[in-house]
């Protein structure tokens, strides 16, 4: 009992005005913050996939197939976080023999599955078939077995079965773009649309969540593609990474200038929270939303992609500059999922205080897993790539 | 010879005017769909769904885990003493276990389960210590300046939580107020110069409030250009100073800086 009040009396140093008994402990922890993140990947690694194929954006050909794994590995790992968060991981497939068609929450598993049977899963499906058949052909043992089992048995090699075979991706991508937009933009509305919470509660939440996710998925597939050509010894396609970098600029402009306007928003209407979210922002947000996502996370990859537009460079130094703006920009998005959680628990609901944030380490809420987590989808693609080679040529595909 | 099953599922196939990967897909779906039939079958729990979206049996689960605390109404029952102190005290309403922790255990063999005692003055404070959130009125003060090495209950009994004498100082409970203004101009001026205090307020504080000047010619007996007090003192036209607003409508009294 007495190491609960020596707890609780560290707490208190650290929490500033008046607030409730039940505000002290942070219910959603760092798990929480890794959970849109992911799936933000998740959608914009996909919505750059159908660039591609559905507005035949040809540069960015060699990023399709391995748009299309990457996204299916963070969608694999997307849901880890919640059944880790929720304390009995053990117990998670209960929710898939007893699902909740009322809940808001619940909503999430039916999202999951259509996206990753009826949407990723297929068009991967589709995509690959044909090189499955010719590497079931060609393997032996094994390997011959595993690429039969993945073709389901559907051999047929024909330009008739082929040329099906793409107008499914097609039609598959089609379904999949509004796909996307609900998986991450039902995140934001979970956020949105709490009403009793003034820093989550806009309807504005899910357009944010939404764009964020495309800026967070172009820089993801900039540094997967070029580290992919690094470690294959290739040169990177630089029309493909110029393009990915203009569209990085384009959205992440987009993403801003919809950050702004919810801003002035507030402002503007300075309802009664807007004193508790000011004292927030200036003492315990400084850091991560000032410093990290608008300046580090924003601003600064914004500068460095106008450089690039307005001036010449050599391909080598447009390359590290791409390079460091990706990171950046994934820097300034795990923020911007950072700020929207833990900031959403940080104040009081008197309004009168703000409490504090102590992540842990170890357990399984804890630092540790939530780095083994944004790690795990990396082994798995890279797992993915092994199994199913996405390497395009864009000069060969054009020819 | 083809099984005949076979030779069937390859006729049905035929009629299917499907592509064949669609067929094949669509197999795979319905597999998944039969195995998850199958699976919610045998481990759905018996009782769910018959009161709602959960287990009614959990209902029963959770009514049978050991219970913690018992409530302030059995402590009483032995502890008569204690209760009749603390139900006249300003503890009326913090109840037994806040303080001593869950007592069930105690009340099953009181010899062997004894109950925490609280003795250090970090509980204490985590109601008393000074924020300036509290409303004015409760008990606060601030643990690195009210006698600093002493346990709380060496002058106050918890049960009973009266100040042990009636406090000489209004910093006592104004301490914030207090160290604020003993840095400032006024600090020689005493509290009840601006403050009218009836004796009572120091033990009932709430019974009668404190009064505030409630027009400009008080501070003007100081700061008024007519004023009779040393010259060092600063002064305004109280007539045309500050468009008619109260003095400490501007001034901080307790720390008047000019701006």
């Amino acid at each position: 009992m007495e190491h609960l009040f020596e707890q609780l009396q560290q707490n208190f140093s650290q929490i500033v005005g008046y607030i409730y008994p039940n505000e002290i402990e942070l219910h959603w922890g760092i798990l929480i913050v890794v959970y849109p993140y992911i799936t933000g990947l998740v959608a914009g690694a996909f919505i750059l996939a159908s660039l591609e194929r559905v507005f035949d954006v040809k540069e960015v050909l060699p990023t399709y197939r391995l748009a299309l794994l990457t996204a299916l590995a963070f969608l694999i790992v997307a849901p880890l976080p919640l059944l880790a968060h929720l304390g009995h991981p053990e117990r998670s497939f209960e929710i898939m023999i007893t699902p909740h068609l009322e809940s808001a929450m619940a909503m999430f598993g039916f999202v999951y599955l259509w996206y990753l049977l009826v949407v990723l899963i297929l068009e991967i499906w589709f995509e690959y078939r044909g090189d499955m058949v010719l590497w079931s052909r060609s393997g032996k043992g094994l390997k011959k077995y595993f690429y039969y089992l993945l073709t389901l048995g559907s051999l047929d090699t024909s330009e008739k079965a082929l040329w099906f075979d793409q107008k499914a991706v097609k039609f598959i991508t089609i379904i999949g773009i509004p796909s996307a937009f609900i998986l991450h933009g039902y995140v934001g509305f979970l956020f949105g649309s709490i009403k009793a919470n003034p820093w989550w509660s806009s309807v504005l939440m899910p357009i944010v969540f939404l764009f964020s996710a495309i800026v967070s998925g172009i820089s993801l597939m900039i540094l997967v593609y070029g580290i992919t050509a690094l470690f294959r010894s290739k040169q990177i396609d630089m029309v493909c990474i110029d393009k990915l970098a203009s569209f990085l600029f384009y959205t992440l402009i987009i993403d801003v200038s919809l950050e702004v306007l919810d801003f002035i928003h507030r402002v503007y209407e300075s309802v009664e929270s807007i004193h508790i979210m000011e004292q927030m922002i200036s003492q315990k947000l400084f850091i991560s939303l000032v410093v990290v996502q608008l300046l580090i996370g924003t601003l600064l990859p914004l500068t460095f992609l106008a450089f690039t537009k307005l001036l010449r460079f050599p391909d080598e130094l447009k390359r590290l500059i791409y390079f460091v703006t990706a990171i950046l920009v994934q820097i300034g998005i795990f923020s911007t999922r950072w700020n929207v959680v833990i900031g959403g628990q940080l104040f009081s609901k008197s309004l009168r205080g703000l409490t504090h944030y102590k992540m842990e380490l170890l357990g399984i809420e804890g630092l540790l897993i939530s780095i083994g987590l944004l790690i795990m989808p990396l082994v798995i693609l890279a797992i993915l790539i092994k199994i199913l080679p996405p390497w395009q040529d864009r000069t060969a595909a054009v020819s | 010879m083809e099984n005949p099953l076979f030779r069937l599922i390859r006729f049905g196939w035929g009629l299917i005017s499907l592509p064949d990967q669609v067929k094949r897909l669509i197999f795979i779906f319905v597999l998944l769909l039969i195995g998850w039939f199958a699976i919610r079958s045998r481990l759905v729990p018996e009782t769910f769904g018959e009161k709602g979206h959960y287990r009614r049996a959990a209902l029963e689960a959770n009514a049978a885990l050991p219970v913690a605390y018992v409530g302030q109404s059995d402590c009483v029952l032995c502890h008569e003493d204690v209760g009749d102190l603390k139900r006249k005290s300003y503890h009326r309403s913090v109840t037994c276990e806040v303080c001593h922790g869950p007592g069930a255990a105690h009340l099953e063999d009181p010899e062997t389960n004894l109950l925490f005692q609280p003795k250090e003055r970090g509980l204490c404070t985590l109601c008393h210590g000074y924020n300036s959130s509290k409303p004015t009125g409760f008990p606060q003060i601030d643990p690195m300046l009210h006698n600093p090495n002493d346990p709380c209950m060496m002058c106050h009994n918890p049960h009973d939580p009266k100040p042990p004498h009636t406090p000489a100082e209004c910093g006592a409970c104004h301490g914030e107020i207090a160290r604020t203004k003993s840095v400032s101009h006024h600090a020689s001026l005493a509290c009840t110069l601006c403050h009218e205090t009836q004796e009572i307020h120091k033990e009932n504080p709430r019974l009668a409030i404190p009064g505030k000047p409630q027009s400009r010619a008080f501070c003007g007996t100081c700061h008024g250009e007519t004023a009779d007090s040393p010259k060092h003192i600063p002064r305004v036209e109280l007539d045309s100073h500050g468009n008619g607003d109260l003095c400490w409508q501007c001034h901080y009294p307790h720390y008047p800086e000019v701006f």
